[in-house]
């Protein structure tokens, strides 16, 4: 699965990075929303491997994981989106899957339960 | 209607036909709807054992067991509220929008949710409050302990010293202006808050970056004017006591003692700086930890701090207007402990206090001195009186007993109230344990059965009871790490800052302290036995392995002696009526129950869901209609099963169903690959059913007299007995809607790869007899079920069972149960009331299903 991880937490990237590599993903991360719109745009462009899923913080400085979501939606409107923060607040999670988020998941999250999302969101999407 | 011709044509036209390009292509766009239809499906059945986790997890959480914070309330129900917004969407999707006023409800229910979530917080009340203007009123603004002492002053005519509050307000504007609140709500969301490491590393962020915000100008402006003026009415050097008076410290059923910082001898230029510390203090380890074990949330703890003069102290302590103990001898006594210099002393349990017992009469006459660390006591007789009196005036006034902290000014040997507050209910109860415990021993002169080795003894039971574990000698703060779980602690004082151990441990030895330090306070909440100024602890169970605590008799020994039973008093409920707890119960509310129960009451409707529960009752009882409605989708590719049964089941195909292409319309069972519906069929047929029981005259009259009352039991009518069984499945899931005889039933069930998704369920409703009878038979099966690792919720006739998170070949086991008691539950309603015909039938269907564990399981 080729995935893009959306934080500005680099800790939690690499972290994320190294251990759904063990688990045979391919992981590619962004540390903020503008970089994961540029990424999304340059596979659209050039062609590269497409993403099959984005797992996305919601908190984080400059352009928020809501907003990134919605540009996300309109470029790809089915590219599922799993929104994954440490602030639970449901008006924002209620946002986040009215902008098309396939779930909206809570730090910490064990990795087995993660994984179990985003397989289900690929093949629900697919 | 071409859908119905072209179904006519291809039903007429035999199955060895080969189809042409227009049919197949036909067929392949009903698929895709199927297909599309069966993944919104499947995200609605995810999104409702989501839903359902939610759920079940709030009600045991409710049960109180065990503690949780503020934010695991919000967090469970952002998960319950995301979950039930997919089943909302998916369902409209499935629908084509015909439920759009589902959204309305649960846009009411999320919006009372988040209203009962939000502490509004106030920033505009005054930031500092002269004591003199204080009194108890004023309790929500300057917190408990400088109300209280504002409230001694004015109204009781003892001397306090002078000073201010900084209110709740100046608290809530520092957390805005620097953003702290934010982002300490984000870092406590995030921390697993039952890892003491994750609890040590949480609170050391925390802590600096309180301590790294700038303060708001006009709070630092407020302060250093409220010292000004301290400065000009004292007559020479002024130095500054900075004491916490958090806001909930003296809520019910909770002390506090000593788990937030206070500072003394603070300069005055420095008051602004340790007034951060102070705040910075609520996010210590011992208190995060204190609240978190009581339910008390973040926000609901505003930290006001004392700024009061210094008292040069000759002696200081805390008098008790009631000696507990002496209470529960049915004698009135005061007992004070006193120290030299700071009282700071007795609380923190630092030092052994000299004690006093007094009469408690007026005037109050001293009746025992006992010595604590020094030679002789710090305090001459008149000033002891004088204490007493001190005591009986606040009890007097506040018409309870009281404990009051008392300094004894130096200079001037006046008595100064530091602060005064009623006497902890649950200090007073577990000090009339001691006291009835140590009866106990004085009639049970020989202690533990085998006669261990004694290791060490003597001092004072703060907290009574029996325990055993490991011997933990904790020196250092980093200790706390390695502090096994059930283990007895050991400490050379007893200091507030072990207490975030407590909950930790089986028992608790110090080497000082005495029944009023905040430690003795807190060991007793916790109801753990704990024996305190037992010296030489440290030296004599440093590295002894395990041990057993008597608290009663202020023992150690060698070796585990009593029963686990024996050794720990039942652990006190801290969660239940606590704030946090009571936040849950009120979202729980909107959440778990059930009201929507019948689907074909006419209240089945979006308009009457009014919890979350509702939604996803109706979710998913629509969705299952949805997607066996007889459209021209599951009519075209629905197949019927050729069994040799007389039942008739209706297949359709999700993919991976079948071993082949199926062409013509019935598939026989032989061609059926899907796992769960064989292992449903094998349970079905695997005992032959001996048809419905016989029936005694009351039991044939109660099916008689349903069925004129029942309009889904007559036979002519349009209802809902005319739907057809139907199985929806693929290679790895199955769906069964059903009816047996009189009642309704679906199976539902995924068994693939992964442990976490897959899943039965069960559900059935209804039956032939009354309903005491139903209701029984719904019982019966689940208490059956329950004994193979089912979960199951019986309301009147209605069953819902589930196992979930088992390997594949283990819900396939269970699917087979379920097969058979499907085939043979069918009918038994009529007999439910006729004992021993019930017992036997329970008994043997039991047998059978043991006898299905060393069946091999069926599969191609």
């Amino acid at each position: 699965m080729h995935a893009l991880f959306v934080d500005d937490e680099t800790e939690f990237l690499e972290l994320m990075q190294k251990r759904l590599a063990r688990r045979g993903m391919d992981v590619a991360v962004a540390p903020n929303g503008q970089t994961a719109l540029d990424m999304l745009d340059a596979t659209l462009r050039e062609g590269g491997e497409p993403f099959q899923i984005v797992v996305m913080d919601v908190r984080m400085p400059g352009m928020d994981g809501l907003e990134t979501l919605r540009r996300m939606k309109e470029k790809m409107p089915k590219l599922p989106v799993i929104l994954l923060t440490g602030h639970a607040c449901m008006d924002v999670a209620v946002q986040g899957l009215d902008l098309g988020a396939y779930d909206y998941m809570l730090k910490p999250v064990a990795i087995s339960e993660l994984l179990v999302k985003m397989e289900e969101a690929v093949r629900a999407t697919a | 209607m071409a859908v119905f011709d072209w179904l006519r044509r291809r039903l007429g036209s035999g199955r060895d036909q080969e189809p042409d390009a227009e049919q197949l292509a036909h067929e392949e766009a009903l698929k895709e709807r199927l297909r599309d239809r069966c993944r919104r499906f499947r995200r609605l059945l995810s999104a409702n054992k989501s839903a359902l986790e939610a759920m079940s997890d709030v009600e045991e959480h409710l049960l109180g067991q065990r503690p949780f914070g503020m934010a695991y309330v919000q967090a469970v129900s952002t998960r319950a509220v995301s979950a039930v917004f997919r089943m909302v969407r998916d369902l409209n999707g499935l629908s084509d929008n015909a439920y759009l006023s589902l959204q309305t409800a649960f846009d009411h229910i999320c919006k009372d949710m988040q209203a009962r979530l939000t502490t509004t917080v106030s920033t505009d009340g005054p930031l500092v409050l002269p004591l003199s203007a204080i009194d108890l009123k004023d309790v929500a603004q300057v917190g408990g302990k400088m109300a209280s002492l504002g409230e001694v002053a004015a109204h009781v005519g003892l001397e306090v010293p002078d000073g201010f509050a900084v209110t709740a307000s100046a608290y809530y504007r520092f957390m805005e202006y620097s953003g702290l609140r934010a982002e300490l709500d984000r870092r406590i969301q995030a921390t697993d808050m039952d890892s003491l490491d994750a609890l040590f590393n949480l609170s050391s962020a925390l802590q600096n970056a309180v301590l790294a915000a700038p303060l708001p100008p006009e709070l630092e402006s407020a302060i250093r004017q409220a010292v000004d003026s301290m400065l000009q009415r004292a007559d020479g050097e002024l130095l500054l006591a900075l004491r916490s008076s958090a806001v909930g410290e003296d809520a019910s059923g909770v002390s506090f003692a000593g788990q937030y910082h206070s500072e003394l001898n603070v300069p005055i230029e420095e008051a602004c700086h340790v007034w951060k510390e102070i705040v910075a203090s609520k996010y210590s380890l011992t208190a995060m930890s204190y609240r978190y074990q009581h339910g008390i949330p973040d926000d609901e703890a505003p930290m006001c701090v004392g700024v009061l003069a210094m008292v040069p102290s000759a002696a200081g302590g805390v008098v008790y207007s009631q000696d507990p103990v002496a209470a529960a001898r049915g004698k009135e006594q005061v007992l004070l402990n006193a120290v030299p210099g700071l009282a700071r002393g007795v609380v923190d349990g630092a030092v052994t206090p000299d004690t006093f017992v007094f009469t408690h009469e007026n005037p109050p006459r001293l009746l025992q001195v006992k010595t604590g660390s020094g030679k002789t006591p710090c305090l001459a007789q008149a000033q002891a009186i004088a204490l007493a009196h001190v005591a009986l005036a606040l009890e007097e006034y506040h018409n309870e007993a009281q404990d009051v902290e008392w300094a004894l000014n130096a200079r001037t040997g006046r008595i100064v109230v530091l602060q005064s507050r009623p006497l902890r209910a649950a200090d007073a109860a577990a000090e009339q344990e001691v006291e009835a415990n140590a009866e106990q021993c004085a009639q049970e002169p020989e202690a533990p059965p085998a006669t261990p080795e004694l290791l060490v003894s003597g001092g004072v039971a703060v907290s009574p009871g029996l325990g055993t574990g490991q011997a933990f000698v904790a020196r250092k703060e980093a200790d706390m790490l390695s502090f096994p779980q059930g283990g007895i602690l050991v400490v050379e004082r007893a200091l507030p800052r072990w207490a975030p151990l407590l909950p930790r441990a089986a028992g608790m030895v110090s080497e000082t302290g005495g029944m009023a330090g905040h430690l003795a306070s807190v060991a007793r909440e916790y109801r753990l036995p704990a024996v305190f100024s037992m010296e030489g602890a440290c030296a004599a169970l440093d590295g002894v392995g395990d041990v057993t605590l008597d608290a009663r008799r202020c023992t150690v020994y060698a070796g585990r002696h009593f029963r686990s039973a024996d050794s720990q008093a039942e652990t006190p409920n801290l969660m239940k009526d606590s704030p946090v707890y009571r936040r849950l119960e009120e979202v729980a509310r909107l959440m778990v129950p059930l009201h929507l129960l019948d689907p074909e009451s006419a209240q089945f409707t979006p308009e009457y869901c009014k919890t979350l529960h509702d939604i996803t009752r109706f979710c998913h009882e629509k969705s299952v209609a949805l997607m066996f409605a007889p459209d021209s989708v599951n009519q075209s590719l629905g197949k019927q099963l050729k069994a040799g049964s007389k039942l008739q089941y209706w297949i359709v195909d999700m993919g991976g169903g079948f071993c082949r292409r199926i062409s013509g319309p019935v598939v026989d069972i032989a061609e059926i690959s899907s796992a769960p519906m064989l292992a449903l069929w094998d349970g079905m047929v695997a005992v032959p059913w001996a048809g419905p029981p016989a029936t005694s005259a009351a039991g044939f009259m109660s099916v008689m007299l349903q069925s004129t009352m029942n309009p889904d039991l007559e036979s002519t009518a349009p209802n809902v007995m005319a739907t057809k069984n139907f199985f929806l499945i693929s290679d790895t899931y199955m769906l069964l809607q059903a009816r047996y005889g009189y009642h309704f039933c679906t199976v539902e069930c995924l068994a693939g790869d992964s442990n976490h998704e897959n899943f039965v369920s069960f559900q059935f409703k209804g039956g032939a007899a009354d309903a005491r009878r139903r209701c029984l038979r719904a019982r019966m099966v689940a208490d059956l079920l329950e004994r193979h690792g089912f979960r199951a919720d019986v309301k009147e006739d209605s069953l819902f069972a589930v196992a979930e998170d088992f390997p594949a070949l283990e819900i396939l086991q269970k699917t087979r149960l379920l097969g058979y008691l499907l085939i043979h539950t069918r009918q038994v309603d009529m007999i439910m009331l006729e004992t021993e015909r019930a017992t036997a039938l329970k008994n043997k269907l039991a047998t059978d299903m043991n006898s299905f564990a060393s069946r091999p399981m069926p599969g191609r």
